[in-house]
């Protein structure tokens, strides 16, 4: 479903060169959940952004598939098409500030071409799904961090995507109900939908993966540094002068 | 795309024009003033061309034939006349006539039959018709190399001033709708870029969430193009408004000026579906060419 190869991702900036990710290769398949933690800067967001095509990898360096599709050869014009079959939370929300929450869900579906009978039964229902069926008209200026985000995650799911890519859902949210969201990603996925959630939250992590057996992989520095599904890369990523990874201790 | 989307996008277009509406006022004024300038320009062309062809159909010269000319002579001279090329035709007037014309002008005053009944001050002539305006020059310098030809009236310097003015008029106003034209496309691109940059963050979202670059653009592109449409709107009231009660006060107050053009301008009826049509095609293609060239920066998300 989603493949990496030897990816490498450079950011160019007006000072310096920045090496956000380096050799990554990994194979995430369909209807699998993967959690995927790291430190601050080890270059999550960025992984979730090439599949998104929101950043490109190096040239030449990598290639990504997406159902079989080489992205790094994807014409400009098909991008939308595969943006649509994505549910994307972004780690800083995106809502548009000029629309109500329940224009924000409408929009992904809107432009997915979804009729107005379907949208206008649908929002409702995925706004109760994260508990915001009564702040539907309200901008998104007028609703807390954790009440945006959750607009946020309500709008990934709205379209009925086959991959669901979350960058930190639960970041501003309190615990219990960060519970709660992640529950909602495991329901899901029950139905055979990819999810990718992007976490800090190592405890959150480890509780749920013990429980549900949902894959962990962890980025340091731009590399992979472990991944339950593949013992070896731990050891790979040792052996090749990688920095240990201290909470590496979770047991699946 | 779907019907309902269609709508969706009109919708949004429209609502955005409000929420922008300084921007929108601003713009729509720029564009009305071009189009008044180049509407004012138009009416002034067609009207020149109007006045021009009227003197065209004034378009004789009068030669006047030197005094005792023979009854031989004269009608060799009229012969070559009428061979001339560019003379549509020829009417005699002998002195006799015109007197008798002017004394029937000037019948209940005094009788000039009799105060020159012996003594006719006025010479025979004949009025040369041409087949047309642009042949005047030539036709009077052949005439005046005619022998017994006293000479030769013709109203050449008001002709050339009006067939001049009539080609600057012309030529200016395809220099003045294609500057105004340039104009209008910069302050629509203009307008829309600031609009487009101010929800550039907007456009990236939506891209992100599955956008297609039309579905983005269709709504800045109702809104320049209604923009462009309401400036016509205006535009067309005003300039047909002003010409009609132009042409009424021309009418009514005719002058020795006015009244040599034929004392009145080209009725509106005949202009104003022009004037419309243009200002229309003008506002609606210059504002899609403007929204087109300005928005596809911010697509390459
Ligand atoms: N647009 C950018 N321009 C330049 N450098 C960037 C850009 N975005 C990210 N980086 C750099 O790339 C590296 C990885 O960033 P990334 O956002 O992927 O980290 P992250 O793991 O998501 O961190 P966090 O947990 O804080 O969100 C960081 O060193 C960061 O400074
Ligand atoms: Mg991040």
């Amino acid at each position: 479903m989603i493949e990496f190869q030897h990816v490498y991702k450079t950011y160019e900036t007006h000072s310096d060169e920045n090496v956000a990710l380096q050799d990554i290769s990994l194979k995430i398949n369909e209807g699998e959940f993967v959690f995927v933690r790291g430190h601050s800067g080890a270059g999550k967001s960025t992984f979730l952004k090439l599949m998104l095509m929101e950043e490109r990898p190096d040239k030449g360096r990598g290639k990504i598939f997406l159902n079989g599709q080489d992205l790094t050869k994807l014409r400009r014009r098909k991008i939308p098409y595969m943006r649509r079959k994505l549910g994307v939370v972004f780690q800083d929300f995106r809502l548009i500030p000029t629309m109500t929450v329940y224009e924000n869900v409408a929009f992904a579906m809107r432009v997915t071409n979804i009729s107005n009978k379907v949208i206008r039964n649908r929002v409702p229902y995925v706004l109760s799904l994260v508990g915001l069926e009564d702040k539907m008209d309200r901008l998104p200026d007028e609703l807390s961090g954790g009440e945006q985000q959750r607009v946020a995650v309500a709008r990934a799911l709205a379209h009925g995507p086959k991959v669901i890519i979350a960058d930190e859902p639960t970041g501003n949210i309190d615990p219990e109900l960060s519970m709660d969201i992640m529950q909602l990603f495991e329901a899901i996925n029950k139905v055979h939908i990819t999810v990718v959630v992007v976490t800090h939250e190592h405890e959150l992590v480890n509780s749920l993966a013990a429980r549900y057996g949902n894959r962990v992989i962890t980025l340091a520095h731009g590399r992979i540094a472990a991944d339950t599904a593949d013992p070896e890369v731990a050891r790979r990523y040792l052996a090749n002068g990688g920095q240990p990874v201290p909470e590496l201790s979770y047991s699946v | 795309m779907r019907f309902s989307s269609f709508i969706y996008l009109f919708g949004q277009g429209l609502h955005n024009m409000r929420a922008n509406r300084m921007m929108t006022f601003a713009s729509m004024g720029v564009l009305t003033v071009c189009m008044l300038l180049i509407g004012t320009a138009f009416l002034l062309g067609v009207n020149i061309d109007y006045m021009v062809d009227y003197l065209g159909d004034q378009n004789f010269v009068v030669a006047y034939l030197d005094e005792g000319v023979t009854e031989e002579d004269r009608a060799a001279v009229e012969a070559q006349i009428g061979a001339m090329p560019g003379v549509a035709g020829i009417t005699y007037n002998s002195p006799e006539a015109v007197l008798q014309e002017y004394s029937g002008m000037l019948g209940q005053y005094t009788n000039l039959q009799e105060v020159f009944a012996n003594d006719n001050p006025f010479r025979a002539n004949y009025q040369v018709t041409l087949t047309d305006v642009s042949q005047m020059e030539a036709v009077v310098a052949r005439l005046e190399g005619l022998g017994h030809i006293y000479r030769v009236n013709a109203p050449l310097a008001v002709q050339q001033l009006f067939l001049s003015l009539q080609k600057v008029i012309t030529y200016g106003s395809y220099g003045l709708v294609a500057v105004l034209g340039l104009v209008s496309i910069v302050v629509i691109n203009n307008t829309i870029r600031i609009t487009v940059f101010a929800r550039r963050r907007e456009i990236g979202i939506m891209k992100l969430v599955g956008a297609t670059n039309g579905f983005i653009r269709f709504p800045f592109f109702v809104e320049g193009t209604a923009s462009g449409l309401l400036s016509a709107v205006i535009a067309s009231g005003i300039v047909c408004g002003g010409y009609y009660y132009l042409a009424q006060w021309y009418a009514a107050h005719p002058t020795n000026l006015t009244q040599l053009f034929g004392g009145e301008l080209v009725p509106l009826e005949q202009v104003w579906y022009l004037v419309v049509a243009a200002f229309v095609a003008f506002g609606f293609i210059l504002c899609g060419i403007g929204t087109a060239t300005s928005i596809r920066k911010h697509l390459n998300v």
